[in-house]
């Protein structure tokens, strides 16, 4: 279970998150949304231990980062933005690397990325170097990497992105199938996404929680029961 | 820890050859030794007993070639934003920071290791004075050590790699030629404790030590001192960007 309890952050004054308050159980899948600048990207990272808040807490599994950080981590899965790998390793060494960061043996790493190959179609790319990918295996690289470890908690910034239709749909069921055992945190614009894949939103507009619902009683806020109506009309009147 | 040292350590040597940045560096650093031991340093003309035509230019080769190996280590990780990916696996600061510098640092080693033939063809020509020149190779890499150590650090400062570099040059170029004595210049304190305490804080002063051969306790732990210092200065950086 993720606790958030008034968590705050600010950069150099500007009050990036403000007050957020929330609570994510085991077999939910949270989609973040929110207009661009909503703070989105900043509670991932706030999440993932990447950054520290100005205040509140952040408790994972009943622990925070203060007393058991790596504890957290190593049942944490986070992908960022843009999907950052390194690209002058070939994807099986991207994954390895990975796997040994989490702490993973040899063995139980190698078992584990050929799980993982098959499930992502990384096959016939695993000795390519990850620079030459294309955005889409960028991105597939990038969640598998992540799921080396399987993590309790899987935060995914914008996780479709640069992904084809059926590698979108693959990608949401494989999600929906990881979030009956576990948390699944999704960040994401796409509003067809939001409707097909989470049980829970949760609507940022300027750094504040505005509305914590499900995709369908969100759709009913707008006179044509769609999500993005709903969306527009909420975060321009907030504006 | 040490299995987390290991990881960074194997990840960012193989990632100097793979970027086959470890091959430039390498032959830079090849050509300016010989170029300023047989032409600069006239190794045929002087007596090389100890190798003084290759070391003498040793301290300014390395601070110009460091840089090069530590410019990307943390400043391309902040570009790339693969940062974000490393910091949030579950390894800690330290064994991060320290392996990067390993990773570094024994790079260097190899490179001090490539000159070895040098050494070999003075001790089969010439009376070389062995012992001192292994001295003089463990005082190289020392400094060469304490030099990784300040690279970090200063990459840790930047996004941009080419930034890292010139700052590393630069502050490098500061520790080495700046003479602390200037601070009680005025004063005629010539032989006291703290004249020798200031001179001790020289880098160039332990450097024409180390390098003609004296190892020295004082040498060790100036250097030791600097590196420790400089990484934990690295942390303190990663850290302080988290918050």
């Amino acid at each position: 279970m993720i606790t958030v309890k008034n968590l705050c952050k600010d950069f150099n004054n500007i009050k990036a998150l403000n007050n957020i308050n929330f609570t994510i159980r085991r077999g939910e899948i949270a989609a973040l949304l929110g207009p661009n600048g909503a703070g989105k990207s900043t509670l991932m990272r706030l999440l993932s231990g990447y950054i520290d808040p100005t205040a509140g807490e952040i408790e994972i599994f009943k622990q925070n980062y203060n007393n058991s950080r790596r504890q957290i981590l190593s049942e944490l899965g986070y992908v960022p933005e843009n999907a950052p790998l390194y690209g002058e390793m070939t994807v099986f060494e991207f994954l390895k690397f990975m796997a040994a960061a989490y702490g993973l043996s040899s063995p139980e790493a190698d078992k584990r990325i050929a799980g993982l190959t098959r499930q992502f179609e990384l096959t016939n790319v695993l000795t390519q170097r990850c620079e030459t990918l294309s955005k889409g295996f960028k991105q597939r690289v990038a969640i598998a990497g992540s799921l080396t470890s399987s993590p309790r908690i899987l935060i995914l910034d914008e996780p479709t992105e640069g992904l084809d239709p059926n590698q979108k749909f693959s990608l949401r069921q494989f999600l929906k199938d990881y979030a009956r055992k576990n948390i699944v945190i999704i960040s994401t614009h796409i509003m067809e996404e939001v409707t097909a894949l989470s049980s829970r939103v949760l609507l940022l507009n300027h750094g504040k929680l505005i509305k914590d619902t499900t995709a369908a009683l969100l759709s009913e806020l707008s006179p044509d029961n769609s999500l993005e109506t709903a969306f527009r009309s909420i975060t321009r009147q907030k504006q | 820890m040490l299995k987390q040292i290991n990881l960074i350590f194997q990840k960012e040597f193989c990632s100097f050859f793979r970027t086959r940045l470890a091959y430039f560096v390498l032959g830079i650093y090849l050509f300016l030794s010989m170029f300023c031991t047989f032409y600069l340093g006239l190794y045929f003309d002087v007596l090389n007993a100890n190798l003084f035509s290759f070391f003498y230019f040793q301290v300014n080769i390395l601070m110009l070639v460091v840089p090069a190996l530590t410019m990307r280590l943390w400043a391309d990780e902040y570009k790339t934003g693969s940062i974000e990916l490393l910091l949030t696996r579950p390894l800690s600061y330290t064994s991060v920071v320290i392996g990067k510098f390993l990773a570094a640092w024994g790079l260097c080693l190899l490179m001090l290791v490539c000159t070895f033939p040098l050494w070999l063809y003075t001790a089969t020509n010439l009376s070389a004075d062995n012992l001192n020149i292994a001295a003089s190779y463990f005082g190289c890499f020392l400094i060469s050590g304490s030099m990784c150590a300040v690279g970090c650090m200063v990459s840790a400062f930047n996004k941009n790699p080419i930034v890292a570099y010139l700052g590393s040059v630069l502050l490098l170029t500061l520790l080495i030629t700046v003479n602390y004595n200037f601070i009680f210049n005025g004063l005629n304190l010539s032989g006291s404790l703290i004249i020798r305490f200031t001179q001790s804080l020289n880098f160039f002063y332990h450097q024409s030590t180390l390098l003609n051969g004296q190892l020295g306790l004082d040498n060790i732990i100036y250097y030791a001192t600097i590196t420790v210092l400089t990484l934990w200065l690295n942390r303190i950086t990663i850290e302080y960007k988290r918050s």
